[in-house]
């Protein structure tokens, strides 16, 4: 028998050992040249212009020293894979990503200091590196210190002491701190927007979904129908249901006095749930057909009505399925809500299309900031209740 | 009839439906003034640009979701697997337009800012399906692969990938309509392809322009999902 090359290596050598250490290795070099080589910060006349860049070194001082030495210390400690020395990475890296959030608030203020009020400091590639390979080490050590709950709490923790330093006026001087404090009105009542427009595609699917769920004969064409519109593009199907919304207001103008108009939420909510439609009624046909025949016959046996069935076995059962398909319904609906704002419906979309038509970084930021948090706490909650459903039924 | 047949056809309709004559028609039976429709010329170029665009990035976002799905499942990666999949989860989260959007201020305007997010948003899912797709092929064929004396890459190359073919296929489907439905958002970041029509149609409330991009969108997403259907279909002919 031919055994692989890796069974036969002394282990010290197989790739499996090495692999972390050069990972980490690189991730290191990476935030080595994120903090030293690259522009942490751009200090520019107006929100409009060019900036001068300043590196990490000249900005941050002896916070980007500290932040290394930190983060160095924490990949150490990950390597090891020790769930103990993992929860102690934890500890370093969650300050270090704090005291680089600081450093660059305090390095842009100072910077600024001499210029005309117009001035900013907006983030550079260095800093979006920087966090990025923080936060993602930070993810890593949440996985490997293997201690239930530890995830949540990091979670919550950070969100609190980002909002702390902004509460205290230390990131101030950034450019995007700036720019929401302009538009504050705005970007939350945009928020707003954004989930009631998912939110109500999401409900609207969802109905749809149980009508499709209902007949049975069509199964087969519900399916193509639905596939089929997955396959038109989300630009292409916004403007189709703007063309139909109108011809649809001409013939029936007493639609017209209802509210309706063919730009606006209405056409982009529409198309949204046409989407949504196709994950979540394939998620109930799969969540009803869980149960297994014995299981079934047994609940029978046991003189439970049809209706019983349903809300006792098959729903329970099928639970985990149905949680996953809103999870992916509810993610695939906040990103498609952005680009509602095409047809006029609002939400952060509106904010990014605003900052693309002006070129203004900050801008764009603001609006797909919320979108990325808001699809990722969507997407982070709704797995753990998919996998409390599992746990809770499945045990 | 079969679905590759149905979307061709349907498809065909739509590309009939984006000529200029046909599009005023429908405008005019919609009650909306027909102005200015794009012309047959303009809409073909558009057209080569889109496919231009959607296919280049579905080559990149085929070749690293397949390559990297494949190198995630060997054994020394075992360990990486669950960061993995939370890293395609959370790189979900984050929608094509919002990644155009990010992009355009480092990238600026036009094609590159919309091949990133193809990339960004498209390698994941093709990596996680490529994975689960091999992870999925029953243990026993390969310890029977094994047994035989088969190395590790003639298990990868004569077992596994032909096995997991038909998932793997399935995932580049999706990668595909993801791929015309990104370029077509596009048109946003000053790129230009058929999604422009739709967006300055909406801009200038030119219906005709706006209805001839989204039929003309459509019915290349059709058009190149049932070819892949058919070309898929074709090889399985050829080699049963």
């Amino acid at each position: 028998m031919i055994v692989g090359t890796t069974d036969i290596t002394p282990q010290g050598l197989s790739i499996g050992r090495v692999l972390p250490a050069l990972v980490a290795t690189a991730w290191l070099g990476a935030l080595a040249l994120a903090l030293t080589r690259l522009p942490v910060l751009t200090i520019a006349r107006n929100r409009l212009a060019l900036g001068d860049s300043l590196t990490g070194s000249a900005a941050l001082g002896g916070t980007a020293v500290l932040v290394l030495g930190m983060s160095a210390l924490a990949i150490g400690l990950l390597v090891s894979r020790r769930s103990t020395a993992s929860v102690i990475a934890l500890f370093l890296l969650l300050p270090a990503i704090l005291a680089f959030l600081h450093g660059l608030g305090t390095g842009a203020a100072r910077s600024l200091a001499e210029l005309s009020p117009a001035a900013r400091a907006g983030l550079g590639s260095g800093s979006w590196l920087t966090l990025t390979l923080l936060t993602g080490a930070l993810g890593l050590a949440v996985r490997h210190s293997r201690r239930p709950g530890l995830g949540l709490a990091t979670g919550l923790g950070l969100i609190l002491a980002l909002v702390g330093l902004g509460w205290s006026g230390a990131l101030d001087a950034l450019s995007l701190a700036v720019e929401y404090a302009a538009r504050r009105a705005t970007v939350n009542a945009a928020i707003g927007e954004h989930i009631a427009l998912a939110g109500t595609a999401l409900v609207l699917a969802g109905l749809l979904a149980v009508g499709l769920a209902l007949f049975r004969r069509g199964q087969g064409l519900v399916a193509l129908i639905l596939g089929g519109l997955q396959v038109v593009p989300a630009v292409a199907l916004l403007g189709a249901m703007v063309a139909v919304m109108s011809g649809l207001l001409r013939a029936v103008p007493t639609l017209r006095e209802l509210g309706l108009s063919a730009l606006g939420p209405v056409p982009a909510i529409i198309a949204i749930a046409a989407y949504l439609a196709l994950p979540l009624w394939r998620g109930l046909s799969l969540a009803l057909r869980a149960p297994d025949d014995d299981t079934l016959q047994a609940a029978e046996a046991l003189g439970l009505s049809p209706g019983q069935v349903l809300v006792r076995v098959r729903l329970p059962i099928g639970a985990p399925i149905l949680v996953g398909a809103v999870r992916v319904a509810a993610v695939q609906g906040l990103g498609l809500a952005t680009l509602g704002a095409l047809v006029g419906a609002g939400g952060l979309g509106r904010i990014v299309f605003d900052g693309m038509a002006q070129f203004a970084p900050d801008l764009i930021l603001l609006g797909a900031i919320p979108v990325v948090v808001l699809s990722l706490l969507t997407e982070r909650g709704l797995s753990r209740l998919e996998a409390a459903a599992r746990r809770r039924w499945h045990a | 009839m079969s679905a590759p047949l149905g979307f061709a056809l349907t498809g065909l309709a739509l590309a009939g439906a984006s000529h200029p004559t046909v599009a005023r028609w429908i405008t005019e039976a919609l009650g909306e003034p027909a102005r200015r429709p794009v012309s047959v010329e303009r809409l073909l170029d558009l057209t080569r640009a889109h496919l231009a665009l959607a296919g280049i990035g579905l080559a990149l976002v085929a070749v690293l979701g397949i390559g990297l799905g494949i190198l995630v499942t060997r054994r020394f990666a075992e360990p990486w697997r669950p960061a993995i999949d939370g890293l395609a989860a959370a790189a979900q989260a984050v929608p094509p337009v919002v990644v155009v959007a990010l992009a355009l201020p480092v990238l600026g305007f036009g094609g590159p800012p919309t091949l990133l997010a193809l990339v960004a948003y498209g390698i994941m899912p093709v990596l996680r399906g490529t994975a689960g797709a091999i992870t999925g092929v029953p243990p026993e064929v390969r310890e029977a692969g094994r047994a035989i004396g088969l190395t590790r890459l003639q298990i990868l190359a004569r077992i596994e990938l032909p096995l997991a073919a038909p998932a793997i296929v399935e995932t580049l489907r999706t990668a595909l309509v993801l791929a015309i439905a990104t370029a077509a958002v596009g048109a946003l970041a000053g790129a230009s392809t058929l999604g422009t029509p739709i967006v300055a149609g909406l801009q200038n409330q030119n219906t005709v322009a706006m209805l001839q991009g989204t039929a003309a969108t459509a019915a290349l997403a059709f058009l190149a999902d049932a070819a892949l259907l058919a070309a898929v279909a074709g090889w399985r002919v050829i080699r049963p």
